[in-house]
């Protein structure tokens, strides 16, 4: 077994994660290293293990064994708000914004970790809370602006588009000025135009906010075109590491996408 | 129309965050409170005490227990007995000599205290065991109290609540004790309506509304469910105190049991759960429609010479304030606040139809 690196220039490193439901072993073994600055991408087929070994990061599943080391420190078992105090953010394959509320208010909470969000400030607000509301307000409105979510910042949740909820969810992970994005298929039922645009958030949230990004994405063109590296799952194994291309090319990879038969079939075409 | 939107522009953030935004609003605020405010000078004393009295006081409770409620979801059934660990802390305090300004500390404290240790157990369960161990908060402070001497004085024993003053105002007479009930009932009153626009009550709204999400974003959930708890319970305490010493003026564990907590939780919901002004119609909805349906009925008996026996004639205004309480749920579940947000929402468009909010 490695030893995790000691170095904070790596920001994820996990180390023979094992998770078993039951009788299904969804991760075994698993182990990768994501550093700073990267994009890097989760990839596999449905059920390979992305979202559970997501899940088991940001501390919402408890690996049977295994290590995850963030930022050099281990947090194999903090609770995820825990985690999400150390830097890390994320969005839900599917949606979890908080219906009811407001885009504005969704995306204010993202901001929770940066707030004295006691009940005090609220007796004192004039003197307390008032100043502090309205300096996140603020930085709320910038991400706004670049999401471009302007029209729709006084809208309940639940009544906009799909494809806009998922911005909005983008929108209240990236407010928290997070050192570790993570993704869940983004893009997940978004049109051409619809994808390119969160492709150029993600590509901007790294320059602008010099965040790191974990990204599970279906969509290969998307995962070449933006990630640095990538690992594919197949069955909860990492079948290959590395550049998204290469990766891709892997016969392990195409045989796991696409079935032992048809690979056969893909490299008579190929040669 | 009055309640028009158009041409009004936020050039500021204070500005848009501000309690009322729209003028009309700021209005009808100043109306009401410059009236309870003369209310004394007003109306007549038996309506000042029976009626506006009590209905600033249980809206108060519906505000505490709606933080709770409507704000984080958790149900209590055992606001009574919340209530119950102020009011006795507080009458026993004053008895022994504390400021009366610190008695009403101590009994928010010793509430939410007591309150707390209940929550911590409770909020391992959810929902409807939650309900069931708040419900066993309700008879164990029940028993609790009527049966330690030293707490009610013994059973069936009532405890006269000792002259006090309240930062050099001597509460005697009904004046005082009605405006001091007003003003602790604008400070939580302002409490309330602030936990509604700052991080406090969204954390507890994303808690209620989906705990991993609230989780994801950094919310511990434990954390603020107890932080309800407690804070929710604080104001039951005070407002116990409040109760007992403006209201009440002498104390026995009957008039905490679970009627009264029933009695909260009905003001809660029929008014609107998350809602400070559902809080105010709840309470008045609930306190004051059994006294009308009564007269009513009766009015309507004796008006048109129908023979009643005393039986039905007591019971008629109860099945009529049950159906009516049914009826407003149906037609409104999100209660009493609701409809009247959703008049108000017709005027601020008028004469168009969709309101934008
Ligand atoms: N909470 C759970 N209980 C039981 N089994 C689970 C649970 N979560 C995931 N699994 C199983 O673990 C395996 C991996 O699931 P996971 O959701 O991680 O896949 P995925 O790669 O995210 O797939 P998709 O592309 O469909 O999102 C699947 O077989 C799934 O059924
Ligand atoms: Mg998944």
């Amino acid at each position: 077994m490695a030893p995790p690196p000691q170095s904070d220039e790596i920001v994820l490193a996990c180390r023979d994660v094992e998770l078993a439901f039951g009788g299904l072993r969804a991760l075994k073994g698993l182990g990768f290293d994501i550093a700073r600055g990267e994009i890097f991408g989760l990839v596999g087929p449905n059920g390979s293990g992305k979202t559970s070994m997501v899940n088991v990061v940001t501390g919402f599943y408890r690996a049977q064994s295994g290590t995850v080391h963030l930022f050099g420190e281990d947090v194999t078992r903090l609770k995820p708000h825990r985690i999400a105090g150390r830097g890390v953010a994320r969005t839900f394959q599917n949606l979890a914004l908080f219906r009811g509320m407001t885009v504005l208010d969704n995306i204010l909470l993202g901001r929770h970790v940066h707030m004295r969000a006691g009940a005090l400030p609220s007796l004192f607000y004039w003197v307390w809370a008032l100043r502090h509301e309205v300096a996140h307000r603020r930085a709320v409105e910038e991400l706004i602006d670049f999401m471009q979510l302007q029209d729709i910042r006084d809208e309940p949740v639940e009544v906009i588009p799909l494809g806009l909820q998922k911005r909005v969810e983008l929108a209240r992970a990236l407010a928290a000025d997070p050192r570790l994005l993570i993704l869940d298929e983004p893009m997940a039922g978004m049109n051409q135009e619809e994808k390119e645009y969160i492709a150029r958030f993600i590509l901007d949230a790294r320059e602008e906010r010099n965040t790191t990004v974990l990204l599970i994405e279906h969509h290969m063109d998307v995962v070449t075109s933006i990630c640095d590296r990538v690992m594919v799952l197949s069955y909860g194994e990492s079948i290959a590491q590395g550049r998204p291309a290469e990766a891709i090319a892997d016969p392990r990879v195409v045989k796991a996408y696409l079935g032992e038969r048809a690979a056969a079939r893909h490299k008579g075409v190929a040669a | 129309m009055l309640y028009r939107r158009a041409g009004i522009r936020h050039t500021s953030y204070p500005k848009e965050r501000q309690l009322w935004p729209l003028p009309f609003d700021r209005y009808l605020v100043t109306a009401v409170a410059l009236f309870l405010l003369a209310a004394p000078f007003l109306v007549d004393r038996l309506y000042l005490v029976a009626y506006l009295l009590p209905w600033i006081i249980w809206s108060m409770a519906a505000l505490g227990l709606n933080l709770l409620m409507g704000g984080a979801g958790q149900i209590h059934l055992a606001y009574g007995a919340v209530m119950a660990i102020g009011a006795y802390t507080s009458v026993h305090l004053v008895r022994a000599g504390v400021p009366f300004e610190f008695a009403l500390v101590a009994a928010g404290l010793m509430s939410a205290a007591i309150g707390m240790i209940f929550g911590v157990a409770a909020l391992r369960v959810k929902a409807l065991y939650l309900a069931m161990s708040t419900l066993a908060m309700q008879y164990i402070v029940d028993f609790v109290i009527s049966h330690s001497p030293a707490i009610s004085g013994g059973t069936q024993a009532t405890i006269q609540v000792p002259p006090v003053s309240f930062l050099g105002i001597a509460l005697e007479g009904d004046l005082p004790m009605y405006y001091f009930a007003l003003a602790v009932c604008v400070v939580v009153t302002l409490f309330m309506l602030n936990v509604q626009r700052t991080a406090f009550g969204r954390a507890l709204a994303a808690v209620r509304e989906k705990d991993y999400a609230a989780e994801v974003i950094g919310v511990d959930t434990f954390k603020y469910k107890l932080l309800a708890f407690w804070t929710s319970s604080f104001i039951g305490g005070v407002v116990g105190a409040v109760l007992v010493v403006s209201y009440l003026r002498s104390v026995s564990p009957d008039q905490f049991h679970i009627e009264l907590s029933v009695q909260i939780v009905a003001m809660v919901i029929v008014g609107g759960l998350g809602s400070v002004l559902g809080s105010f119609f709840g309470a008045a909805l609930i306190l004051f429609t059994p006294i009308v349906l009564n007269n009513l009925v009766g009015a309507l008996a004796s008006g048109l010479g129908i023979a009643m026996s005393a039986d039905l004639r007591a019971h008629i205004p109860l099945m009529l304030y049950g159906a009516m309480i049914v009826g407003f749920l149906v037609l409104e579940p999100l209660g009493l606040a609701k409809i009247y947000d959703n008049v108000r929402n017709y005027f601020l468009v008028w004469p168009f139809r969709h309101a934008r909010r």
